[in-house]
C-alpha cells in the first residue's frame, strides 16, 4: 500500500468554517446568551471569509481532490458552495430579531447553522459514499435540533420529533443502500464506482441506487419522502423554515446530482426513471395540495416540494444542459425564497407572528412596497416572465425537450398552471381584498434590505443574466469533465 | 432609423416607471403622449419601409440565455402597432374623463401604459422568448385591468379567470415555440419560418403546430375557450375597449397570422382554423343576442369578429387574407368606438341595459352621430371601411371550394346578427321616445367623444380611400401572412354581383333579427341549457374539481400523524424494492446445502421468535424487551460465525438501549394499551410482511451472486505481512483503520462528557429535593 500524503488545501474553506463554530461556540459559552447578536454576526463573517476562501483555494479552475480522494473541490462544488453560504448567512441575519423577540435568544442558534453548513459544504463536496454520508449526517443532526429549538413550544418540538424519526429512517435507507453499492462493486470511491458501474447493472448496484434515491429524496422532500416537510416547515420557528427552504434544499439537490451524474451516469438510462417519477409526483403534489392552504408556512412548504419536482426534470434529463438547469434553477429558488421568508417573518400584528395567508389581505393598502415585492416572487415562483423564476422553469423544461422526456415537459407546464392559482391567489389577496388588520411597521433594517435585494435580483435577473448562467455552465461542466 | 424600433418599448417602460409618481389627474395624459409618440415613431417607420421591406433592429440579446433578441416591423406588425398605438391614445383621452376624480387612475394609467408597451413589443418581436415574455405581460397587466373595481366579487373572478386561461395558454405557446426553436436550432421567428421545410419534416412539427393553435386560441377567445372574453366586461370601460375589442384579443389573430406562412399548407392548420373560426363566430353570433347588457352584446360581437378571423387565416386562398386584414381594421375602428360609446351611455344615464335606453339623441346629439357613424360601418354599409371588410369576405369566401356554402350561410347570420347589434345601438339607443334613466343624460366631455368620433370618421374616410388603405395597409400586411407579394385593389363598387346580393341578404337578414329582437333576446335568455353546459360552467367545474383534488390528496397524505407517515415510507421503500427486483428479473434463490441443518440455525429462530414477540407484546414495555430478543440472538449468530468482537459490541449495544428505552419509558406518561383498531393492526401486519418479504428476496437475490471477495482476501493476505497481525479484525481495527478507532474513542469520550453536563443539574435538584 502506498504511503498517501495528507492533501488538505483544497478543504481549506471548510476547515476554517469547522474552526469557526468551535471558536463561535467558545463565545458564546463564555458570554452567555446575550452574545447572540455578537455570535450572530460573527457567524455571517465567518461566512463571508469561507467564500472568499473558496475563491482563493479553488476558484473557477480544475477539480482538486482533498483527504485521500474522500473531498473533492471543483466548480460544480463551488457554484453550490456560494449559494449555500448565502442562503445561511441570510437565514442567519432574518433569525436574530426573531429570536430576541420569542425569547429564544440562544447562541447556539447561530452556531449550530454553521456546523450544518460545514456538513452542507461538505456533501456537495463528497467524492465518496462515507464522505457524502458524514456530511448530511452533520447537516441533519445541526438540523434536527434547529427546528425543535423553541423548546417551550409543542409545534417546535413536534417538528423536531417528526424531522429526526422520518429523516434518521432516511439516513438508514441511504446507509444501507450504500453498503449494497459497496459489497457489489467493492469501492465507496466515485471515480472508482463510474468505472465499475458501466453496461447493464447488477440488481445488487440497482438496489443499493434506489435506496440511495429514497435517502436522498428525502433530503429533498420529493414525493413519496415529502411527509416531513409541511409539518416541520409549519412548526419550525420562521427563521428555521426560511433555512430549510433554502441551503439543505441546494445542498441535497447537488449532492442528488453528483451521485447520479458522477458513479452512476454510466447508466443513467437505469436510474432515469426513478428521478423522472419522483418529479412527477413532486411537481403534481406540490401544486394540487397547496391549493387549499390557509397557512402560509405550509404553502410554502407544498411550493418547496413543487419546485424540487421542477427542478429535479433537469436531473432527470441526465445531461449538461440538464445539470445546469438545475444549477440555475436552485441559485434562483434560493433568491425567491430568502425574499419570501423575510416577507413572511414580517408578518406581525401588534408583536404576534400571523400565519394565515388570509392576514395579508389588503397589504397593498398597507405596505404598498412589501405587496410589491410579494408580488414579484409570487408571479416569479408561478414562472411569469420575464422574472428570474421564468427562465428557471425554461432551462429545465428545454434540457427535458432535448432529453425528448415530452411527458415530464407537459406535465411539468400543465402543473405549473395549477400551481399558478395559488401563487395568483396570494396577489390577488394582497391588492384586491379589503385590509382586516394591518401589520406592524417597521419591519427592520435587515428585513428590509434582504427583501430589496432579494425583489430586485428576482426583477431584474434577465438584464444582466449572465455570470449566473456562465457560472453554472462551468459548474456543469465540470461534472462531466472527469 | 432602426433604432426608433425599440424607441417606443423604451418610452413606454420609462413612461410607466415614471407615471407611478403622477397624482391621477396627470397620469392618463402622460400616457396619451406616450401613444402619439409611439403612432408618429411607427408611422415614420412605416413610411420608410413602403417598398416592403421589414425593418430590423438589436433589442435585448442574451446569447447566454440563448436569447437572439430582436424586433423585426413589417407589414403585419405595422398594422398592429398603429392600431394599438393610435386606440391607445384615444383611450387615454377617454379614461381620463371617464374615471375623474378617481383615485386609483395613477394605477390605471400605469398599467394600460404597461399593457400597451407590451403589446407593442408582443407584435415587433422576432425572438420566440422576447415574443413570449410581452405576450405574458399582456396577460399580467390585464388581470390587474380586469379586476380595477376589486370591491366587486364578479371583478375578482374575472380578472383571476382570464389570467388562468390566457397566462395558461400562453405556457401551451411557449411549449410550441420551443419546439420550433429546438427543432430548427434558432429562436428568431423570421427565421423559423424561413426554414419552413425543416419545421415541417420534424417528428414534433404536429405537435408544435396544435400547441401553437391551442395558445392563440386561449388569447383570442376562440372555443372552447371563449368564455373568458363577456366575463372581463366587469373591467372598467376603457379597459375593456382597448383590450378586449381592438388590441388584446386580437395577439391570438397576429400570431396565428404570423406563424401562417409556415403551415398554409397543412390540411390540418386549415381545418381546425376554418371550423372552429365558424364555430366561435356562429356562438359568438347566438349569445350576443341573448344579452341585454351593451358591453356584453358588444363582447358576443367580437367573439363573431374573432371567430371570423381565424375563419378567414385558416381558409387557404389569397384573397381570404386579403380580406382578413381589411376586416381587421375596419372591426378594430368601428368596435373600439362603439365600446366607448357604450361606456359613454353608461357614463351619462346610469345603465347599460340595452331594454330601459331609448331616444337619447336630443340629449347627447354629438355621441348620436359618432354611433350613427360606427354603426354604419359595423353594419357593413357603403361607403364605409366595414362594408370593404364585409364584401371582401363573401367574395374570398365563394372561391373557399366544397365548404363554401357552409361559411357564407354561416357568415350571413354572423353578419345578420351584427347588422342587428348595429341598429341596437344606433336606432334604438338614440331615436324612438326617450326613456326615463337614472341619470339625466347630456354630451360627455370633449375628451371622451375625442375617440369615437375619430375612429368612426376613419371608419368613413378608409371606405372611401379603398385605394390608399389596400396599397399601404391591407396589401402588405396580407404580403406578411402569405410570406408573398399581395396587391390589394379595394374598391367600394363591384358592381351587380353575387357579392352584393349577399350583402342585401345581410342586411336583409339583420334587419329582421333587429326587429325581431325584444322578442328573441328574452326567448334566447331563457334557455337555462346553454348556461349549464357552456364552456364557463366547465371552467368553474373544473376549477372546483381541482380544488376538490387538493383537499382529498392532502387528507390523504398529509394527516400530520408521524406512524402514518412511517406507514407509508415503508410502504414505498417495500414496493419499490419489489418493483425493481421484479422489473429487473432480479428473485434469485443461493444453492442450498441440503442435508444436515447446523445446530448454530437455532440462532436465527431466537431472531424470528424475538420479533414475532414483539408484534404481539401487549404494552409498549414489552415491544422493547421483546425487540432486545432480536438484537442478542443477532448477537449469538455473531459469535457463532466467527465474529465475537462484533457480537461483544452488540451484546453491549442491546444491553444499553434496552436499559435506556426501559428507563425512558418508566419515566414518560404513555397509554398503556395499543390504541390501534383492528383495522390498523391489519393494515400494519401487511406493510411489515411486505417489507419483510421484500427484503428476504432483496438478500436471497444477493447470496445467489458470486461472492466478490476482493476485500477480504486483501485484509487476510496484507494483514499479516503489512501489520504483522494474525488476526485481521484487530489488524483492522488498531492498524488499518487506527485513525478511525481513535475517532470512535473520541467520541465516546465526547459524548461521556456531554452525558455527564446533561446529569449535573438533575443530580443537584435531587440532592435537594
Amino acid at each position: 500500500m502506498e504511503p498517501t500524503t495528507l492533501v488538505l488545501l483544497p478543504a481549506i474553506p471548510e476547515i476554517f468554517l469547522a474552526c469557526a463554530a468551535m471558536a463561535l461556540l467558545m463565545i458564546g459559552v463564555f458570554i452567555g446568551d446575550k452574545s447572540l447578536r455578537l455570535v450572530s454576526w460573527l457567524a455571517v463573517g465567518s461566512f463571508v471569509v469561507t467564500a472568499v476562501l473558496l475563491y482563493a483555494f479553488t476558484g473557477w479552475g480544475g477539480r482538486e481532490l482533498a483527504f485521500d480522494g474522500l473531498f473533492v473541490a471543483d466548480p460544480f462544488a463551488l457554484f453550490a458552495k456560494l449559494f449555500i453560504l448565502l442562503g445561511s448567512a441570510v437565514a442567519i441575519i432574518l433569525s436574530m430579531d426573531y429570536l430576541e423577540r420569542e425569547n429564544t435568544a440562544r447562541f447556539e442558534y447561530p452556531v449550530l447553522i454553521v456546523l450544518a453548513t460545514v456538513g452542507m459544504m461538505m456533501m456537495v463536496s463528497a467524492n465518496s459514499l462515507i464522505s457524502l454520508y458524514v456530511g448530511l449526517e452533520l447537516q441533519s443532526l445541526a438540523l434536527y435540533v434547529v427546528a425543535a429549538i423553541r423548546r417551550d413550544t409543542i409545534r417546535s418540538t413536534e417538528a423536531g420529533l417528526k424531522y429526526f424519526v422520518l429523516g434518521a429512517l432516511s439516513s438508514g435507507m441511504l446507509l444501507y443502500g450504500s453498503s449494497m453499492i459497496y459489497g457489489f462493486t467493492g469501492s465507496i470511491d466515485f471515480a472508482v464506482l463510474a468505472e465499475r458501474v458501466q453496461g447493464e447493472a447488477s440488481v445488487g448496484v440497482i438496489v443499493g441506487i434506489v435506496f440511495l434515491a429514497a435517502g436522498l429524496a428525502f433530503k429533498v422532500s420529493a414525493v413519496p419522502f415529502h411527509m416531513w416537510t409541511p409539518d416541520v416547515y409549519e412548526g419550525a420557528p420562521t427563521p428555521v423554515t426560511a433555512l430549510f427552504a433554502t441551503a439543505p434544499k441546494f445542498a441535497a439537490i447537488a449532492l442528488f446530482c453528483r451521485v447520479m451524474m458522477e458513479p452512476f451516469g454510466g447508466i443513467a438510462d437505469q436510474w432515469q426513471q426513478i428521478v423522472v417519477l419522483i418529479s412527477i409526483g413532486s411537481m403534481i403534489l406540490g401544486a394540487l395540495a397547496a391549493i387549499n392552504q390557509t397557512n402560509i408556512k405550509r404553502l410554502m412548504a407544498y411550493s418547496s416540494i413543487g419546485h424540487m419536482g421542477y427542478a429535479l426534470i433537469g436531473l432527470a434529463a441526465g445531461s449538461e444542459i440538464g445539470v445546469r438547469g438545475v444549477l440555475i434553477y436552485m441559485a434562483i429558488y434560493i433568491v425567491m425564497n430568502v425574499g419570501t421568508f423575510a416577507i413572511i417573518l414580517c408578518m406581525r400584528q401588534q408583536g404576534r407572528m400571523v400565519e394565515n395567508i388570509s392576514d395579508l389581505a389588503g397589504l397593498s393598502k398597507t405596505h404598498p412596497m412589501m405587496a410589491v415585492a410579494l408580488t414579484i416572487f409570487m408571479f416569479s415562483m408561478a414562472g411569469i416572465p420575464p422574472l428570474a423564476g421564468f427562465f428557471s422553469k425554461l432551462y429545465v423544461f428545454l434540457a427535458a425537450i432535448e432529453a425528448q422526456l415530452y411527458t415530464l415537459a407537459v406535465i411539468g407546464v400543465v402543473s405549473s398552471v395549477v400551481g399558478a392559482f395559488y401563487y395568483l391567489r396570494i396577489v390577488k389577496l394582497m391588492y384586491f381584498d379589503e385590509p382586516v388588520e394591518t401589520l406592524d411597521r417597521p419591519i427592520g433594517r435587515e428585513m428590509g434590505a434582504v427583501i430589496a435585494v432579494s425583489g430586485l435580483f428576482t426583477l431584474l435577473f434577465f438584464v444582466w443574466p449572465a455570470p449566473i448562467l456562465n457560472a453554472a455552465a462551468q459548474a456543469a461542466a465540470s461534472l462531466f469533465a472527469g | 432609423m432602426t433604432h426608433l424600433l425599440a424607441l417606443p418599448l423604451l418610452m413606454g417602460i420609462v413612461a410607466s416607471l415614471a407615471g407611478t409618481r403622477l397624482p391621477p389627474r396627470h397620469a392618463p395624459l402622460l400616457g396619451a403622449a406616450v401613444a402619439a409618440a409611439c403612432f408618429a415613431a411607427y408611422g415614420f417607420l412605416g413610411l420608410g419601409m413602403a417598398d416592403g421591406v421589414a425593418v430590423e433592429a438589436a433589442f435585448w440579446s442574451v446569447p447566454a440565455l440563448g436569447i437572439g433578441g430582436g424586433l423585426r416591423l413589417d407589414g403585419l406588425g405595422l398594422v398592429f402597432a398603429l392600431l394599438i398605438s393610435g386606440i391607445g391614445f384615444f383611450i387615454f383621452l377617454y379614461a381620463h374623463r371617464y374615471l375623474e376624480g378617481d383615485k386609483r387612475l395613477t394605477r390605471l394609467s400605469v398599467m394600460l401604459t404597461l399593457f400597451m408597451t407590451a403589446m407593442l413589443g408582443a407584435v415587433t418581436a422576432d425572438d420566440v422568448i422576447v415574443l413570449f415574455i410581452f405576450w405574458e405581460m399582456t396577460s399580467l397587466t390585464s388581470f390587474f385591468l380586469v379586476g380595477y373595481d376589486h370591491e366587486k366579487p364578479g371583478a375578482r373572478q374575472a380578472a383571476l379567470q382570464a389570467l388562468l386561461v390566457t397566462a395558461g395558454g400562453g405556457l401551451v405557446l411557449l411549449a410550441g415555440l420551443l419546439m420550433l426553436t429546438v427543432a430548427t436550432g434558432t429562436s428568431s421567428l423570421s427565421a423559423i419560418i424561413a426554414m419552413r421545410d425543416i419545421v415541417l419534416t420534424d417528428p414534433t412539427a404536429t405537435a408544435a403546430m396544435l400547441l401553437i393553435i391551442v395558445g392563440c386560441f386561449t388569447k383570442s377567445a376562440q372555443i372552447p375557450f371563449h368564455f373568458w372574453l363577456p366575463n372581463a366586461m366587469a373591467a372598467p370601460t376603457p379597459v375593456s375597449a382597448y383590450l378586449h375589442s381592438a388590441t388584446m384579443v386580437k395577439l391570438g389573430i397576429y400570431l396565428l397570422a404570423r406563424m401562417n406562412p409556415l403551415y398554409q399548407d397543412e390540411a390540418l392548420w386549415q381545418s381546425i382554423l376554418t371550423w372552429f373560426g365558424l364555430g366561435t363566430a356562429a356562438l359568438g353570433a347566438l349569445l350576443a343576442l341573448r344579452e341585454t347588457d351593451l358591453k356584453r352584446i358588444l363582447a358576443y360581437t367580437t367573439l363573431t369578429a374573432l371567430g371570423t378571423l381565424t375563419l378567414l387565416i385558416g381558409a387557404a386562398p389569397t384573397l381570404t387574407l386579403t380580406a382578413a386584414m381589411a376586416f381587421l381594421v375596419a372591426h378594430a375602428l368601428y368596435k373600439a368606438a362603439m365600446f366607448m360609446i357604450a361606456g359613454i351611455v353608461d357614463h351619462e344615464t346610469g345603465t347599460r341595459d340595452a331594454r330601459a335606453l331609448g331616444g337619447l339623441r336630443k340629449a347627447m346629439p354629438a355621441t348620436a352621430i359618432a354611433t350613427v357613424l360606427a354603426a354604419l360601418s359595423m353594419a357593413g354599409l357603403p361607403p364605409f371601411i366595414g362594408f370593404l371588410g364585409k364584401e371582401l369576405i363573401y367574395e374570398s369566401l365563394l372561391e373557399a371550394g366544397p365548404a363554401a356554402l357552409l361559411l357564407i350561410a354561416g357568415m350571413l347570420f354572423v353578419n345578420g346578427v351584427n347588422v342587428a347589434v348595429a341598429g341596437l345601438m344606433a336606432i334604438r339607443l338614440f331615436f324612438g321616445g326617450q326613456r326615463p334613466t337614472p341619470a339625466r343624460p347630456h354630451d360627455p366631455p370633449a375628451g371622451m367623444l375625442a375617440g369615437p368620433w375619430t375612429l368612426a370618421a376613419l371608419g368613413l374616410a378608409g371606405g372611401l380611400l379603398s385605394g390608399a388603405v389596400g396599397l399601404w395597409i391591407v396589401g402588405p400586411s396580407a404580403g406578411a401572412i402569405l410570406g408573398a407579394p399581395v396587391t390589394a385593389d379595394l374598391y367600394l363598387w363591384h358592381g351587380f354581383n353575387l357579392v352584393l346580393g349577399l350583402s342585401g341578404l345581410t342586411l336583409a337578414t339583420g334587419g329582421a333579427l333587429y326587429l325581431g329582437w325584444p322578442r328573441i333576446q328574452p326567448w334566447l335568455a331563457g334557455i337555462a341549457a346553454i348556461d349549464r353546459f357552456g364552456a364557463n360552467a366547465g371552467y368553474e367545474k373544473g376549477l372546483a374539481g381541482i380544488i376538490r383534488l387538493s383537499e382529498v390528496s392532502t387528507a390523504l397524505i398529509q394527516h400530520g400523524d408521524l406512524r402514518g407517515y412511517l406507514r407509508t415510507l415503508f410502504l414505498v421503500t417495500a414496493a419499490g424494492l419489489l418493483l425493481t427486483l421484479l422489473l429487473r428479473d432480479g428473485f434469485a434463490l443461493p444453492g442450498f446445502d441440503s442435508g444436515t441443518v447446523d445446530i448454530r440455525a437455532l440462532a436465527f429462530l431466537g431472531i424470528a421468535g424475538g420479533a414475532l414477540a414483539t408484534v404481539f407484546a401487549r404494552t409498549l414495555f414489552g415491544a422493547v424487551v421483546c425487540s432486545g430478543l432480536v438484537g442478542f440472538a443477532t448477537a449469538l449468530a455473531f459469535l457463532f460465525f466467527g465474529a465475537p468482537d462484533v457480537a461483544f459490541t452488540q451484546f453491549a449495544v442491546e444491553t444499553l438501549l434496552v436499559a435506556i428505552l426501559a428507563f425512558a419509558l418508566v419515566k414518560m406518561p404513555i397509554r398503556r394499551a395499543d390504541d390501534r383498531t383492528a383495522r390498523d393492526r391489519v393494515k400494519d401486519g401487511g406493510i411489515a410482511i411486505a417489507s419483510g418479504v421484500a427484503v428476504t428476496a432483496l438478500l436471497l437475490a444477493v447470496l445467489a451472486t458470486p461472492f466478490d471477495s476482493r476485500l477480504s482476501d486483501w485484509f487476510g493476505n496484507a494483514s499479516l505481512t503489512d501489520a504483522f497481525g494474525r488476526n485481521v479484525v484487530n489488524v483492522i481495527l488498531v492498524d488499518f483503520r487506527a485513525l478511525d478507532t481513535l475517532g470512535e474513542i473520541t467520541v465516546l469520550a465526547i459524548a461521556a462528557f456531554a452525558v455527564l453536563a446533561l446529569l449535573r443539574p438533575m443530580l443537584q435538584e435531587t440532592r435537594k429535593s
